[in-house]
């Protein structure tokens, strides 16, 4: 039996190398948030020109300019994950069977490498993509900066949910080539369904529907919500449950995948 | 007795041959990476279906928008369609062919390109049909929203017949524009390896800020739209003659001389960043 427990530093350690390896390409990466912060900024041109001719309901263009502003910068936590965790590259190289006969679960060990590469990407990429985007669009943080202790507990959910569903697109690879598509539709539902550039309630009724039945809006919306001073704190348990549901769904596509695994080649 | 010929006759006689069979040899390349793909039709048929979820999900958020609001900066859920559509089709038409320029990052940083360079074949000829992508989802996904916006046009007399040979003629042009635009930017790649994060810019931004009417944003950036990155050049420009009779019949010349001139300022940069290409190593 695997135990989870006993291997706390080494998951502390692998989140650590995780973050230290990113860490040597941080002047790189910084350039890359600049690319970022322009598609945040584009989007929110794309309300202020509305909000020109319409009113923007609950939030107004102000409004909206900070929701795509917490929205943009938190996909780096919530969304922009490791495709699959790294597993459809382990698929291709065999390496996969390596890393299941290691005396650590798959599931906590991929967790802890991608939390690495998430605490690098909130320091190096969000900050730094919330900044530019407050100084580009003469924002300042709502209410002081006061909701963002709740919006960053929530974010912090919404990274552990991220982590779980790229967790579950990699175990696909065991059964297509094609799992990148799996990451590709993925990012275009949390696109539509976690909020990212409409707020839900503005969707057709029948998508809201649909949006609140899977755990998206917990990933997006409800940070950004708690962000904006206007969520509902009972909302995290919603966020906790879609944790455990989707760590059971994990635990037990592991045992799947330990029976599906099969060795090529030599 | 030899028949004498001209030189000059005889130089264009052999470059033609020499084109006729570089055709012939892109056919074959693209007919063996079509079989290949189509060794795993389960995979073929799964990227289909999702690529037309996402395609979906793009055109829902700017359809949704549309809803609430209405019109954009007085242009109607219609032409918005239609906007999204051409751009689709163009983007569909320029990744179908030209993929790999799209992901030649991955051959910079694995060192493949050095491989193509040592083939006795122009570097672009042997790296576009090695990722020549059959694209059903997106073609489907933008031929029925360009048929819906095209056939409300058509009924409520905005646009008539006319626009469809119009609109085709543009598709290709906006292909032609965003492969000019693609290959630009791979060529940078030439000198800082890495590309992504200028695709992020010129490539999948410029796109999607183009799916809607370029009055939308401040002046600068639809002017950067129209000349640095053309992007406007694709659905734009065409939309507002097309759809709204603005501008005039010169609007076909320029954006074929436009997606000409693209190409083969693209293809000069291209060339001339070749020649200062360094191998990554081993």
């Amino acid at each position: 039996m695997i135990s989870f427990r006993s291997n706390t530093r080494l998951y502390l350690a692998l989140a650590s190398k995780a973050y230290a390896r990113n860490i040597q390409y941080r002047s790189s990466h910084l350039l890359h948030n600049f690319a970022s912060a322009a598609f945040g900024y584009l989007y929110a041109c794309i309300w202020i020109g509305l909000g020109r001719d319409h009113s923007l309901g609950e939030y107004g263009t102000h409004g909206m300019m900070q929701y795509i502003t917490f929205t943009q910068t938190s996909l780096w936590v919530a969304s922009f994950t490791t495709v699959g965790l790294g597993i459809p590259q382990s698929v291709r190289t065999g390496q996969i069977s390596l890393d299941l006969m290691r005396p650590v679960h798959l599931f906590p060990h991929l967790m802890a490498k991608e939390w690495g590469q998430i605490a690098y990407q909130f320091l190096y990429k969000s900050i730094p993509i919330y900044l530019v985007m407050l100084l580009a669009l003469g924002l300042t943080p709502v209410d002081g900066g006061r909701t963002l202790p709740i919006a960053l507990l929530a974010l912090a959910g919404s990274a552990y949910m991220g982590i779980c569903m790229g967790y579950m697109i990699g175990v696909s690879a065991l059964w297509t080539t094609e799992s990148s598509w799996l990451h590709w539709s993925n990012q275009a539902l949390m696109n539509l369904l976690a909020g990212f550039f409409i707020p839900l309630q503005w969707l057709p009724v029948w998508l809201q529907q649909i949006a609140w039945a899977s755990p998206y809006p917990f990933m997006l919306y409800a940070p950004t919500q708690f962000y904006l001073g206007k969520g509902n704190p009972l909302n995290l348990l919603g966020t906790l449950a879609w944790c455990i549901v989707l760590t059971i769904c994990c635990l037990l596509l592991t045992r799947v995948m330990r029976r599906k695994v099969e060795v090529q080649g030599g | 007795m030899k028949m004498q010929t001209n030189p000059s006759t005889r130089i264009r006689t052999e470059r033609r041959t020499v084109i006729r069979n570089y055709i012939r040899l892109y056919l074959l390349l693209i007919r063996t990476s079509v079989r290949s793909r189509m060794q795993y039709r389960f995979n073929f048929a799964f990227g289909t279906v999702l690529a037309a979820i996402i395609q979906l999900s793009e055109f829902l958020m700017v359809a949704i928008v549309l809803a609430k609001f209405g019109a954009v900066r007085g242009w109607s859920m219609y032409e918005v369609g239609y906007l999204f559509a051409l751009m689709t089709l163009a983007k569909t038409l320029y990744r179908t062919f030209g993929n790999e320029v799209h992901n030649l990052e991955r051959y910079l940083v694995e060192g493949e390109l050095d491989q193509l360079l040592t083939k006795p074949l122009p570097v672009l000829l042997s790296l576009m049909p090695r990722g020549f992508r059959l694209m059903p989802g997106e073609l489907l996904q933008s031929g029925a929203i360009l048929t819906w916006a095209m056939g409300a046009m058509m009924r409520s007399g905005q646009i008539t017949w006319w626009a469809i040979p119009q609109t085709l003629f543009a598709v290709f042009t906006g292909g032609l524009i965003l492969f000019a635009i693609g290959m630009a930017t791979a060529a940078c790649g030439f000198w800082t390896t890495r590309i992504s994060m200028l695709q992020n810019m010129t490539e999948d931004a410029a796109q999607t800020a183009a799916r809607y009417p370029l009055t939308l944003y401040p002046g600068w950036m639809s002017g950067l739209m129209l000349t640095a990155i053309p992007v406007g050049l694709v659905s734009y420009v065409p939309a507002l003659y097309i759809l709204r009779g603005e501008l005039g019949v010169w609007v076909f010349p320029l954006l074929a001389a436009a997606s000409c001139l693209a190409v083969l300022l693209a293809l000069a940069f291209w060339r001339f960043g070749i020649s200062k290409y360094q191998s990554t190593g081993s």
